[in-house]
């Protein structure tokens, strides 16, 4: 008999090609996580065509658009799909099967990691033709880099978001499209750090992803080599807050299960 | 002995200060067939629930085949499954992939193969490209039917399958159930609200009520244990004069029919109360004495605690 106890690369590649079937046929997933960023990516080019003419700024704030996106559409893949299942009276069926709750989170972040890819490149392309800004003028071990950190970024405040549906119930869902974007000014996305407030800089430093966004902006300045080094610690501040994330969301798991939550949330 | 399918050991779950499920125990052997029943807020959801491991116990232990379900989850998984009413599939992806998706997380072989000969069986092959929302009741209930059999389980929970089905489909349903049950020595954990259904199908029955179980034992048993039976006569004679003598002799009755009394008495004063009314001249036409079905017992047990 085969051993249903181990990690299962089969089970995490289902619940990927399931995604992939939700994604397909949803047309709210298309707007949300192509239409939306598309229509960003337009908006703010033609902002920063606007204001700011022939200057760095309107790269920067392409640059910080599209990295952006990576963060919003990894962070709904983990957190957002769950809410269609339990809108579907779903999720329970999924966990009846023998499926590991690693194993679903894994197969939702691989699932987020593939359309991630795919629609950055869009945007990318995009990007580059009407708004003449080059994606990979960062550098392309840089980017992979850049996106690695965002990706993790948007995971472990993703899986905390999804840690908070589980136990709370579906009137926690406007968190799991909302609570993101309170980062977009926390990590300073769009603009350097030095704009905000000075006792704002200070939250902002406790958020790998600021680091991440400083150092893209930085490659586009000066001329810089594969950033390895700034990589390698925040690369690590981000293991130690996912860490720290998948910790509460046991709890918070736990405690949705204890409580008859986690099977209530599916009768709606 | 008949292989131990399903042990459930001295379960409670508590909410807060609020004991939902109260040391309860209960075995399910190969084959067998065991309904679950009670008045809402009994506990049955909240067992299904704890059986199928979404909502951890507060103490005691459930095993499936002699293993520790709470050691050997997905083992314990791999071999049950669960459908129900009020559980449905994803609706906006098709029949086929919402049973592909199933058919990979319980490792099935020859995925695509399997899903059409279950298709087949519930005669919804035809439905396989369809969006599960454009589905009717009866149609998503043969597509959870097929769902809860991917895996070819050896114990399915059955949370009221029939549910909000009209009578053909919901009897087409049960005779599928029959019949797998027949072929493939398949054990069943089945709750409903239609006493009917679970005395066709239910070996054993057990009533929970508050969390406790009152009573359990053969559909038969159950109805054994009330000592009331209904006696339906067809007499001739002066109804005026019948109404005085029951009346006289506390006995419980109505008048269906003209013509036809029906009384209420307990099991060992049939021959009686029968005896009393031909004595005081009436004719006896027609006799008929209705045990207790489930029914009975069920709003028995359900009113007795209010």
């Amino acid at each position: 008999m085969k051993n249903t106890e181990t990690f299962s690369i089969s089970r995490v590649w289902t619940i990927v090609i399931h995604e992939i079937y939700v994604t397909k046929r949803s047309l709210e997933i298309f707007f949300d996580i192509f239409f939306f960023p598309l229509i960003n990516v337009f908006l703010f080019g033609l902002i920063s065509r606007f204001i700011s003419v022939g200057s760095a700024n309107n790269q920067y704030l392409l640059l910080g658009v599209l990295l952006w996106e990576i963060v919003t559409i990894v962070q709904y893949n983990v957190t957002v799909s769950t809410m269609w299942e339990v809108w579907s009276h779903n999720l329970t069926n999924i966990f009846i099967a023998p499926i590991s709750i690693v194993e679903y989170l894994v197969a939702h972040i691989a699932a987020g990691f593939i359309k991630t890819a795919t629609i950055l490149a869009i945007l990318a392309a995009a990007t580059s033709v009407f708004f003449n800004f080059n994606l990979l003028h960062v550098g392309i071990i840089n980017l992979i880099l850049f996106a690695a950190n965002l990706a993790i970024f948007a995971v472990w405040i993703g899986v905390i978001l999804l840690g908070f549906i589980f136990r709370f119930g579906t009137r926690m869902a406007a968190i799991s499209w909302g609570v993101i974007f309170l980062f977009q000014p926390l990590t300073a996305a769009f603009f350097p750090v030095s704009v905000l407030p000075h006792w704002l800089q200070t939250i902002s430093h406790a958020f790998p992803a600021t680091y991440v966004f400083e150092d893209a902006r930085k490659t586009l300045s000066v001329h810089h080599g594969i950033l390895f080094e700034s990589f390698f610690w925040t690369f690590i501040a981000n293991v130690a807050y996912a860490m720290l994330a998948a910790l509460v969301f046991k709890q918070l798991f736990k405690k949705s299960k204890d409580s008859g939550q986690f099977a209530r949330n599916d009768l709606g | 002995m008949s292989e131990l399918v399903l042990k459930v050991e001295n379960l409670v779950k508590d909410y807060g200060a609020y004991r939902a499920v109260d040391s309860i125990s209960f075995e399910i052997k190969k084959a067998e067939v065991l309904g679950l029943l009670g008045p809402n807020g009994a506990g049955k959801t909240t067992t299904i629930q704890m059986l199928t491991g979404i909502t951890n116990l507060t103490s005691g232990k459930i095993s499936y085949f002699g293993l520790d379900f709470n050691q050997h989850r997905r083992s314990s998984l791999q071999r049950i499954n669960f459908t129900s009413a009020y559980n449905t599939l994803l609706g906006r992806i098709t029949v086929k992939e919402n049973l592909l998706t199933f058919a990979g997380l319980y490792g099935v072989k020859n995925r695509l193969s399997k899903i059409a000969e279950l298709l087949e069986k519930f005669e919804i092959s035809h439905l396989a490209d369809q969006r599960y929302i454009n589905l009717s009741a009866g149609e998503r209930t043969r597509v959870n039917l097929a769902k809860s059999l991917l895996n070819d389980p050896e114990l399915i929970l059955m949370d009221e399958p029939t549910a909000s089905l009209d009578p053909d489909i919901a009897d087409k349903t049960l005779t599928w159930i029959e019949e797998l049950r027949a072929d493939r020595d398949l054990s069943i954990l089945f709750t409903s609200h239609n006493m009917a259904e679970v005395e066709r199908i239910c070996d054993k029955v057990i009533f929970l009520e508050k969390g406790k179980i009152v009573s359990q034992g053969a559909p038969s048993d159950h109805t054994n244990k009330m000592n009331r039976v209904e006696v339906l006569l067809s007499y001739k004679g002066n109804r005026e004069d019948l109404q005085k003598i029951l009346e006289s002799h506390k006995i419980a009755y109505d008048f269906p029919t003209d013509g036809t009394v029906r009384l209420e008495t307990k099991k060992d004063k049939t021959a009686g109360v029968i005896a009393l009314v031909v004595q005081a001249g009436f004719e006896i036409v027609d006799t008929e004495v209705k045990k207790p079905d489930l029914e009975q017992v069920f709003l028995e047990i359900a009113r007795s605690n209010k």
